[in-house]
């Protein structure tokens, strides 16, 4: 890491301007101009806000968006005085459809300077007018949720119409100048949440601690803002508030008994504090407070309060606006096997009959950017990779598919058409001086396609025709990487911020939301090349708020240590936190060789990742699974099946976070809110409701302790011995596998037959896992489509609940009626249901409809070799999952 | 046929086992009746009830392909829509129909396997004759070395008792000179004080002589430098073929320069001295002074690792001298120069040490009596070629020729007579008798030194192991070449491996060992990666008329393998196995032409 690369806060002029400032002290606070306060006809609420010393007043608007959320938004007012530039509102990441979906405010009540209007039964906003300031409460007890300005830090800096005499607007960094043609026009404000014990969210940073640590304030020693600019960081630490590859400007607090959330649509770099009890001197310590200060670049105030009250509202408050996550297709949910590179065919063939001769399943196979003609993308290196079409046919023949990269960055080459093209056409974003910007990566001298332009995004997507991109084929898959963007020579690697965009947009004003506009492109290509009945795939390393409608995400180039193993957890919770569920880390650490202990470690962490891959960068050894010998490679083999046995339930939770944008891993506190223990734990995670998991994050540890959270037994997922709940375990630790359970009170439905891909195991039939609870019954869902098209979106496909209660399992159809016409089915049945903290000695069940009776006995709950048989099973019912039906324990 | 569907899957000579009504699994976990056979259920966690289903994860499913050869797959290879079993066994309730290939699958793989044993067979005969040849060959080294050790053993003693009398007449010289000094000592009492002049005399004399050596050491220096120049030059203009020309202007110094230039030969240097350069390159003021693609190659350098004006990634191959330097600059490149050169150093721990003594054997003046037995012997080895350290065995053939016993009689009897003919207490010592001493002691040290640089020769040479049967005895003399793209790969068993581009060497590693029963030659150590391991070098061989190698490949950063095909490992029992096999398959065929 190059520390001195990267810009902190002091070396930031608007950073440092605006976190020095007293709570109060500001010279032009904005007041809300009473008189007018109205509600315009869209059923929003705008005011003017002003101080006599600023050039023009500002434009607020309020509105109220179902359920319990509150946009606010200023600007400057253009219709009056008009500024001398519009600034930037960040387009096409909002659902097209959050203005339609706007309620209609009451009239504000106003008395004594403040105005009070209802967000709904149960919500109420104040407005304190001078100076302006905003609570959002409870209606009923009128505790406050949120506030806006409570500590006078909010400041807008007008845009001017020209320099002051005698003034620069010049910044300085290392070698290279921001002109700053347009001055200082940063924002400020700070943000307060009542009721909260943590803040979370802000990807994406290296973290080993789940929660947001305090960053400034008593007992802060590196006073560091968490920074969100898009960044390519080489070798970054595990642990630092530095900007990543991907910002999210969303936050979620959480308290016993309440949660909520913020999130500032602004896509320049952002630095935000979590302040400290007693930060700005105040010796009282609320309880339950947490301040925030929020300090932009650029842009506009557009955000929104989430009130909540449960974690998984919050979040579901957050998709409502950003859009929910992508459904991907079954294959994506399974392993994928990367190196940066494999050479040539020879190569690729070698690593995909490796995994065959090893039985360890794996579903795609990656190439990095070796794999073109120097580095242009959308060619092949013939010389390596004569017959693409083939290569890609010999591995599509087994069910499987292949990605391959590319990255925004053009090769400034004559005789490359897509530069070329681009150049005619002007599709290149501008230097400051107007001419195509002319940056240095990969493939050396490069420019970079505007993005932010539809039409551009269009003409992209249509490179990703079968017709433009020669040697792709239906299996074919996309990754975005270097798409923060990266620019080796540029400023802090990436772009400078006076390079312009379409509609005269500055670097400075977009540049978080850059590699989102490429992701959408890149997306919007592979759907309209499958004639939108293929669910695109693309992993991007870049992302902004919304990249969750558009694909998966991982966490860059980290590092084969120990440490980057722990972060890795915190950091894909923080993802899922903020909409971002198919996310994971580069299995194995990118930079580096892992000790073989690490990297079996990392398998076992890593299989329950959403995003599972295994990746690695060109100066290390080799580390297909099968390369540590034949107990190394058992234990990685074991780990992938383990994840390939879960594939159904992974489905299934994705197809939650599809329409929930409750992601599929998830902070023990989203599952159980109450649980104060479980507040800061990002060692340990959910896997959906049912499934709890701890990672090993350090080298030969003996024991771990595990908290289990809840009053209902855990299981565990190996032999099925029943652990308490709300208990802190000291358990020994194996190598098998890394500690994992399910809760009393859930099924989980498996598929216990391996394959080579998860293509093969679509007729596979499936076990069911019951878990009991202190009264005997457990519940469990089942999605199933047809793991890649978009049929499911007019009623093609499986939706049951499987409830055990009153010693009988039934199986319902949840599936909504009047989707569509159009329908799934499968033949697949349920030839096993393992039940756990079955008490009676049973031995046989009825099955309903056919009154056939079935054994039970006592069967592994896994069917690998060695493991005893414990648990009450169900021995062949076969009854077909698309079916209604019930088993009756006899 | 009929299909018996309880027993499918399962190998013909297992039906026995599960004839009975209640049927053990066979890791005794459990037992199963008869009728959960194949019932597509795993009730043995070894998958004993399921050999023809799915069913079980640790299963196995045999498929017979008759008129091909029988194979055991994995169970989850079963029903899985993908053919396995060329006679299609495997997919029996799949939604794909998979043809019988056995056939025409089998008879190619048979042509195949006759192609091999065919092969094989003309291979052993190359092989048991050279093993036959390496035994008697090694037989005679070690018959050499214990007579060498003999005669060492006879010269040590005619050395000592040389040295002894040299000593002797030294003490005697010296005594007299000190007779004599003292003599003169009184005569020049007198004079006592001029000798103090004369000793400032003697002083600045000195002096000019230190100067002398200085400028010798400023001489070298330069010769340095300019070397260096013409290397960065090759840089500027990006093109390694401006290095090699610029190389190529002086062909007399050709040697100099490419030892002192090899990448290999200058990568320890280089990681030392560019150390405090990559701290430098971190501070601002560094950067600032590049230009903007330099910025931006250095950027680019960090993850590739690469030199930075080749920026790009797609040189898999390029310089090693370039991998070797962590994120240099054209700046710390001019750095380089001024860092004293520390190739002399380098070579010699580069070079092996068979080259060091070549250098010995250089030196000496051995007439050349005789024989050129080895090299005759090596010409019969089609694709290699004598080792560079094979000219020693020319340069010590007279240790080893036929008429060596005169030579050792010889000077027996010569250091005999001188030993005699010296008297000892003849006062002042004969000058004449002490020169002959002198000159006998220094012959026979200089022959003891021969001979005991051609026994630690043959010493090193003999406890390689050169297999079970000696049959590796002749690759201690080869070298294995192959050219791959602008890349020439050295192989020398038992030496070392490099990879040779121009002028350029680079280390892929000394000779470790054999691994997998001689079937594997291990190479470790060779230069570094920067950012990477040590370069290491994997030979796999495999059983050809011919030594040839080829496939040299790089799967894993800086960890080479390649293929050496060799008659030595034609041996005989892999080549009964391969017959039975092909007669097993011609029988199935048989079978299958019956049905």
């Amino acid at each position: 890491w190059k520390k001195d690369e990267f810009r902190n806060c002091n070396q930031t002029p608007f950073c440092k301007r605006a976190r020095t400032r007293a709570p109060h002290s500001l010279d032009a606070p904005l007041s809300l101009d009473a008189a007018s306060l109205a509600v315009s006809p869209d059923g929003s609420l705008t005011a003017a806000l002003s101080h006599p010393s600023r050039p023009r007043p500002l434009l607020l608007r309020l509105s109220a968006l179902p359920p319990h959320a509150l946009r606010l938004q200023i600007d400057e007012d253009y219709s009056s005085n008009t500024p001398p530039h519009r600034r930037f509102h960040v387009p096409d990441v909002l659902l097209p459809d959050v203005e339609a979906r706007t309620l209609h405010l009451s009239e504000p009540k106003t008395a004594g300077g403040v105005s009070t209007f209802a967000l709904s039964s149960d919500v109420d906003v104040v407005v304190k007018h001078d100076p302006f300031e905003l609570t959002v409460r409870r209606a009923g007890s009128g505790d406050p949720v949120l506030s806006f300005n409570s500590h006078g830090l909010f400041d807008f800096e007008p845009l001017q119409e020209s320099k002051p005499e005698g003034e620069t607007w010049e910044e300085h960094f290392r070698s290279h100048t921001d002109t700053r043609p347009r001055g200082p026009q940063s924002i400020t404000f700070d943000v307060s949440f009542y009721g909260a014990d943590f803040v979370y969210g802000l990807p994406e940073h290296g973290s080993t601690s789940l929660a947001l640590r305090p960053s400034r304030g008593p007992g802060v020693e590196e006073s560091e803002p968490y920074r969100l600019f898009n960044l390519d960081v080489f070798e970054y630490l595990h642990e630092s508030p530095f900007g990543l590859y991907g910002s999210i400007p969303f936050m979620i607090a959480h308290g016993d008994g309440a949660s909520s959330g913020f999130f500032w649509l602004n896509a320049a770099e952002m630095q935000i504090d979590v302040l400290a009890p007693g930060w700005d001197g105040s010796t009282s310590t609320e309880n339950g407070q947490i301040d925030t200060l929020w300090m932009a670049e650029a842009g506009v105030v557009d955000a929104f309060f989430f009130v909540g009250s449960e974690p998984k509202d919050v979040i579901k408050q957050y998709i409502s606006v950003t859009g929910t996550p992508s459904m991907p297709q079954q294959f994506a949910v399974a392993y994928h096997q990367c190196r940066w590179n494999y050479r040539d065919e020879e190569d690729v063939a070698g690593v995909d009959s490796g995994f065959d001769e090893h039985d360890i399943p794996y579903d795609v196979l990656w190439l990095d950017i070796e794999h073109t003609d120097g580095k242009r993308y959308f060619t092949w290196d013939r010389s390596a990779f004569p017959n693409p079409e083939e290569m890609q046919r010999k591995i599509a023949d087994k069910g499987r598919k292949m990605v391959t990269i590319v990255d925004p960055h053009i090769k400034r080459d004559s005789s490359f058409h897509l530069h070329e093209e681009a150049t005619a056409k002007g599709y290149y974003v501008k230097d400051a001086t107007g001419k195509d910007f002319d940056g240095w990566c990969w493939p050396g001298a490069s420019s970079y396609p505007d993005m932010l332009n539809p039409e551009i995004r269009e003409w992209w997507a249509d490179k990703f025709s079968y017709e433009n991109y020669k040697g792709s084929t239906p299996t074919l898959y996309i990754w975005n990487d270097m798409n923060e963007p990266s620019v080796f020579n540029g400023p802090e690697v990436t772009m400078p911020r006076d390079a312009i965009h379409y509609g005269d947009v500055e670097h400075r004003e977009l540049h978080n939301a850059y590699g989102y506009y490429f992701h959408m492109a890149t997306a919007d290509g592979l759907l309209k090349r499958g004639e939108g009945k293929d669910r695109p795939f693309v992993l991007s390393r870049a992302f902004f708020a919304g990249s969750q409608r558009y694909g998966a995400v991982w966490t860059g180039d980290n590092s084969a240590d120990w440490d980057h193993l722990k972060s890795s957890i915190p950091m894909v919770l923080t993802l899922g936190l903020t909409g971002m569920t198919f996310s994971g880390a580069d299995i194995g650490g990118f930079f580096g060789n892992p000790e073989p202990d690490l990297l079996v470690r990392w398998y076992q962490v890593g299989a329950f990742y959403p995003f599972f891959r295994g990746h690695a960068h060109h100066d290390t050894r080799r580390r297909e699974p099968w390369l540590f010998g034949e107990r190394r490679t058992a234990l990685m083999r074991e780990a992938i099946h383990m994840r390939y046995s879960l594939l159904p339930y992974y489905y299934t939770l994705f197809r939650e976070a599809s329409v929930t944008g409750v992601p599929v891993l998830r902070p023990l506190w989203l599952e159980f809110p109450d649980d104060k223990e479980t507040y800061n734990n990002g060692e340990a995670f959910m896997v959906g409701p049912g499934l709890l998991a701890q990672g090993i994050y350090e080298d030969g540890q003996k024991s771990v302790s595990v908290y289990l959270p809840g009053k209902e037994l855990w299981y565990n997922l190996r032999n099925g011995s029943p652990y308490k709940g709300s208990v802190l375990h000291k358990l020994e630790v194996s190598e098998d596998s890394i500690p994992s359970f399910q809760r009393a009170g859930t099924i989980v439905p498996r598929k216990d037959r391996f394959r080579r891909s998860s293509t093969q195991m679509l007729n596979d039939p499936y076990t069911l896992v019951i878990a009991l609870n202190s009264s005997s019954a457990a519940e469990g869902e089942l999605y199933v489509d047809d793991g890649k098209s978009y049929d499911y979106q007019q009623g093609a496909f499986i939706h049951r609940r499987f409830v055990f209660a009153d010693n009988k399992l039934t199986s319902m159809n949840i599936a909504p009626k009047n989707l569509g016409n159009k329908k799934f089915s499968t033949e697949c049945v349920i030839e096993r249901i393992i039940i756990l903290g079955l008490s009676s000695g049973s031995k046989t069940a009825i099955v309903e409809p056919g009154n056939q009776e079935v054994e039970i006995e006592l069967g592994p709950i896994s069917l690998r070799s060695g493991l005893s048989s414990v648990a009450p099973t169900v021995r062949k019912p076969n009854v077909r999952v698309v079916d209604d039906w019930t088993i009756r324990i006899a | 046929a009929v299909l018996d569907l309880a027993l499918l899957g399962c190998l013909g000579a297992d039906e026995a086992y599960f004839r009975g009504g209640v049927i053990r699994c066979r890791d005794g976990s459990g037992k199963f009746t008869r009728d959960k056979l194949n019932d597509d259920f795993c009730d043995c966690p070894d998958g004993t009830d399921e050999p023809g289903t799915s069913a079980c994860p640790e299963g196995k499913f045999y498929c017979q392909n008759a008129g091909h050869s029988p194979i055991t797959i994995f169970s989850s290879r079963v029903n899985d829509g993908i053919c396995d079993c060329c006679d299609g066994s495997d997919e029996y309730d799949s939604n794909v129909t998979c043809k019988n290939t056995c056939w025409e699958a089998g008879k190619a793989a048979r042509e195949k396997l006759k192609k091999k044993v065919a092969t094989y067979k003309s291979g052993a005969i190359i092989r048991n004759q050279e093993v036959q040849k390496a035994k008697v060959a090694f037989a005679k080294d070690e018959a050499e070395l214990t007579k060498l050790k003999g005669e060492e053993k006879i010269l040590q003693g005619l050395v000592d008792k040389l040295k002894e009398q040299k000593r002797l007449i030294e003490k005697a010289e010296e005594e007299e000179r000190i007779r004599k000094e003292q003599e003169e000592k009184r005569m020049k009492e007198a004079a006592e004080k001029q000798a103090t002049e004369e000793k400032k005399t003697s002083d600045a004399s000195q002096e000019v002589d230190s100067q002398e050596t200085h400028a010798n050491v400023q001489e070298d220096e330069s010769k340095v430098d300019a070397h260096h120049d013409g290397h960065a030059t090759g840089h500027e203009n990006q093109t390694p073929e401006s290095e090699s020309s610029v190389e190529q202007h002086d062909p007399e110094r050709q040697d100099d320069i490419s030892t002192k230039a090899g990448p290999g030969d200058e990568s320890p240097a280089k990681e030392t001295s560019a150390a405090p350069t990559k701290e430098q390159e971190s501070t601002p003021a560094d950067a600032e002074g590049l230009s903007r693609e330099e910025l931006g190659r250095l950027v680019a350098s960090r993850w590739t690792g690469e030199k930075v004006d080749e920026v790009s990634k797609d040189d898999k191959n390029e310089h090693e001298s370039e991998h070797d330097m962590p994120e240099p600059s054209e700046e710390t490149h001019e750095d380089e120069s001024d860092v004293p050169e520390p190739a002399e150093d380098s070579y010699s721990g580069y070079h092996s040490e068979v080259e060091d003594d070549r250098h010995k054997y250089d030196d000496e003046d051995f007439s050349h009596e005789s024989e050129d037995e080895y090299a005759d012997d090596h010409d019969e080895h089609v694709g290699s070629y004598k080792s560079d350290d094979d000219q020693k065995g020319d340069d010590h053939s007279d240790l080893t020729a036929s008429g060596q016993a005169s030579w050792l009689d010889k000077i027996q009897q010569t250091v005999q007579n001188v030993l005699q003919a010296f008297n000892f207490f003849k006062t002042p010592v004969n000058l004449s008798e002490a020169s002959r001493v002198r000159k006998e002691y220094d012959d026979a040290s200089s022959k003891l030194s021969k001979i005991q640089s051609r026994i630690s020769t043959l010493t090193d040479k003999l406890k390689h192991d050169f297999g079970k049967e000696k049959e590796f005895y002749y690759f201690y003399d080869q070298c294995f070449e192959s050219k791959e793209g602008k890349y020439v790969y050295k192989v020398c068993p038992f030496k070392k491996a490099s990879q040779v581009e121009g002028h350029s060497t680079t280390s892929l590693g000394r000779w470790d060992k054999f691994e997998e029963s001689y079937r594997v030659m291990q190479f470790s150590n060779g230069d570094r990666c920067w950012n990477g391991p040590d370069r290491s070098l994997k030979v796999r061989l495999r059983c050809g008329l011919s030594n040839e190698l080829n496939g040299v490949e790089e799967p894993s950063r800086c960890e080479y393998v390649a293929v050496l095909s060799t008659p030595a490992l034609c041996v005989e029992e892999k080549l009964k196995e391969l017959e039975q096999k092909l007669e097993g398959m011609s029988l199935n065929q048989r079978g299958h032409d019956e049905l």
